[in-house]
């Protein structure tokens, strides 16, 4: 009797136990954000995570999506294509993550992105930008929600016609992502611009002195330029003292645009330089874009807010309308849903090309000028481009 | 380009500038390898904190020229404060231990130094303007130069005479000599040799964090900056010879040569010109242009 009633503990406790975990697997939608949280990356990484915590905790607060909740995993990509591969093996064999978001380098989520075709799980990748990405490395659960160097390389030709260039010299780190950019602007150029150096530096260099006295001695009009983050604060403040600024315009691409960049640099920021963002916290915008940024506003605590939460945001969005037309947040049925999937976002309508798997990700671009009342440069006027 | 004389000049002094910014950090490294014998991974980190306390320092009093070397000051005193607990408490009790637990302690200190200063100073990029004395660009003749790197090629080569007739000619100077050769012997002879490893790791870490601070006007400041460095620094002291002073004052400058005109000659190369320099040393002499052979015994 004893014996028998320990059985039946036993077999109920199993019971309840698998029965929960079958529940939780069904009432969670499990998200692995993949950023980098530490070292010189953490700049995009934290601000991005933010993004994702502003949409998973709206979503979860209306109730979730069918009644699931969102729950989301995050790990440290540290910019490093191994380490963010070996985060990704693990949160979808240990923490059974349903979808992928990340990473911020082109190098990194290119890895990443051969993970997530072999383990059948789908990645959005809201920041990578090399249209590698999405052309010879496309698959079925890879989804490209950051602009691609395509759009960008039509933006900045759009943009050196504006200011007037005639010859221009390209400056980027020697990786993908300028590659990719600056075979998209050479495709792109009109009215009789042409490319007449590149002066490329090795990703992740802090010396910039060797190139910007190249550029000093090249007879080029314009530099485009595509270095990022810490590389671009170093390149500004190095060129400055050279007098590079008063003898050639610049146009900039890879985001510099942003109020974080523009709040480093505070008065280093060469004035009047061409350059774009994905979001902007004192943009004219639509109201949806005006609620975001007052909610962003209270979870960094400045109504300065950032740019890249919008894009992690947009990404958590997508992956909570997928699972609301798949019924279910099986991996496969998310990446099925995705294909072709339209939604509303702070930036307006935006809609993943089921040809290759892309979305009409625009991005602000205008020239960064002096304005009253702000210690950084803001871009005006800024206009959004797709 | 190779024919302009003035582009020649100016890369020159790009060179000799940047060069001088390395010694100054890789100079502390290889003082405190010398004596103590302790490879210290967290070298970088210190050059970050550095950093750091400068930014700190110039938010709070203004960035003035008298902000800028206070800041220096700054950076350099907090660093040796820091660095006087972490050797005292920490480091000391592992001297007579293997190698291995030294490297694994340093390495620590990099990953709570990287989380400490994200926990502090937030996880984004910041730039500091150069001081306003240095700001511009000044008339060589040959042409104009940035004032900034003038002053760190001035700072460079008086920092190094400075420490060089240091070591020579004054008692303390003579105890690190000393105790770089013969630790026992110099124990015996009645001297705290505890005393001479706290003073050196103390004042080698302060070289790191000035040379944070003078790096940070001409970089991003942000908590991934101990990164690159520490890498940069172990190239010039094994280019050099691990703990001479001369050896990471010419290691500086060949690899800052390398850097700038690798990029200007073999700019697909310049990565890996470094490395097959690094290599030849160590196959044609493997303690250094300026190390001795005998040290390794030690």
């Amino acid at each position: 009797m004893a014996k028998s009633f320990k059985n039946t503990v036993f077999a109920t406790t199993a019971a309840m136990m698998m029965a929960s975990g079958i529940a939780y697997a069904e009432e969670t939608i499990k998200v692995g954000i993949l950023m980098p949280v530490s070292g010189g990356g953490a700049s995009y990484g934290v601000p991005a995570v933010n993004g994702v915590k502003m949409a998973v905790d709206e979503i979860n607060a209306a109730g979730g999506v069918n009644g699931m909740k969102i729950e989301y995993f995050v790990r440290d990509s540290q910019l490093k294509p191994d380490v963010s591969v070996a985060a990704a093996r693990e949160l979808i064999t240990k923490e059974g993550v349903d979808v992928l978001v990340g990473a911020v380098s082109s190098g990194a989520t290119l890895a990443i992105s051969e993970l997530a075709k072999q383990e059948k799980i789908p990645l959005l990748a809201p920041i990578a930008k090399a249209a590698a990405l999405t052309s010879s490395k496309l698959h079925p659960y890879i989804f490209q929600l950051a602009a691609t160097t395509d759009s960008e390389g039509r933006q900045m030709a759009d943009a050196l016609s504006v200011v007037g260039a005639k010859k221009v010299c390209v400056s980027g780190f020697d990786y993908a992502y300028s590659h990719d950019l600056f075979d998209s602007l050479a495709k792109n150029l009109k009215d009789g611009i042409e490319i007449v150096d590149t002066f490329h530096v090795k990703l992740g260099t802090t010396d910039y002195s060797a190139v910007i006295s190249q550029l000093m001695g090249s007879d080029c009009d314009t530099v485009a330029g595509a270095v990022w983050g810490g590389g671009f604060i170093a390149y500004m403040k190095q060129a400055g003292p050279f007098g590079i600024f008063e003898t050639k315009k610049l146009v900039w691409g890879a985001e510099v645009g942003s109020s974080e960049m523009a709040g480093a640099l505070k008065g280093d920021y060469p004035e009047g330089m061409y350059a774009a963002a994905y979001d902007l916290w004192y943009a004219e915008g639509s109201d949806a874009h005006k609620k975001f940024l007052a909610d962003l506003a209270v979870i960094e605590g400045t109504k300065e807010t950032k740019m890249y939460p919008v894009t992690t945001y947009i990404a958590i969005q997508f992956i909570a309308e997928a699972v609301r037309k798949a019924g279910s947040a099986d991996p496969q049925a998310i990446a099925k849903a995705l294909v072709g999937l339209s939604i509303d976002t702070p930036l307006g309508t935006r809609t993943i090309d089921p040809n290759n798997h892309r979305t009409n990700t625009g991005e602000f671009w205008g020239p960064m000028v002096t304005v009253s009342g702000s210690e950084a440069k803001q871009m005006s006027p800024a206009e959004y481009l797709e | 380009m190779f024919s302009n004389p003035t582009f020649m000049f100016i890369q020159v002094m790009n060179s000799f500038a940047l060069g001088m910014n390395l010694f100054i950090i890789a100079a502390g490294l290889t003082l405190i390898f010398g004596v103590l014998r302790v490879v210290n991974f967290a070298h970088g980190a210190f050059y970050m904190v550095g950093a750091y306390v400068l930014m700190t320092t110039t938010n709070l009093i203004g960035n003035t020229t008298t902000g800028f070397f206070v800041g220096v000051a700054a950076a350099a005193l907090v660093m040796g404060v820091v660095a006087f607990f972490i050797e005292r408490f920490l480091l000391s009790h592992l001297y007579d231990k293997e190698h291995l637990l030294q490297l694994l302690f340093t390495f620590a200190l990099v990953l709570i130094f990287k989380d400490a200063v994200k926990m502090i100073w937030g996880p984004l990029q910041h730039s500091i303007s150069y001081p306003p004395a240095f700001k511009g660009a000044v008339n060589l003749r040959i042409s104009y130069y940035p004032a900034y790197m003038l002053f760190l090629s001035v700072v460079g080569p008086v920092l190094a005479i400075g420490l060089w007739l240091a070591l020579e000619k004054t008692r303390w100077g003579r105890l690190i000599r000393a105790a770089r050769l013969d630790r026992e012997m110099l124990n015996a002879l009645g001297t705290d040799v505890k005393l001479v490893f706290s003073a050196v790791f103390v004042f080698g870490s302060m070289l790191a964090a000035m040379g944070g601070a003078l790096a940070a006007p001409r970089i991003a400041v942000d908590p991934g900056m101990d990164g690159l460095i520490i890498i940069d620094c172990f190239i010039i002291v094994i280019i050099g010879g691990l703990g001479s002073l001369w050896g990471s004052f010419v290691g500086a400058l060949i690899l800052s040569s390398l850097t700038v005109f690798g990029t200007l000659i073999f700019n697909e190369w310049e990565i890996v010109l470094v490395y097959i320099m690094m290599l030849a040393v160590l196959l044609i002499r493997p303690w250094g242009l300026f190390g001795h052979a005998d040290e390794e015994r030690h």
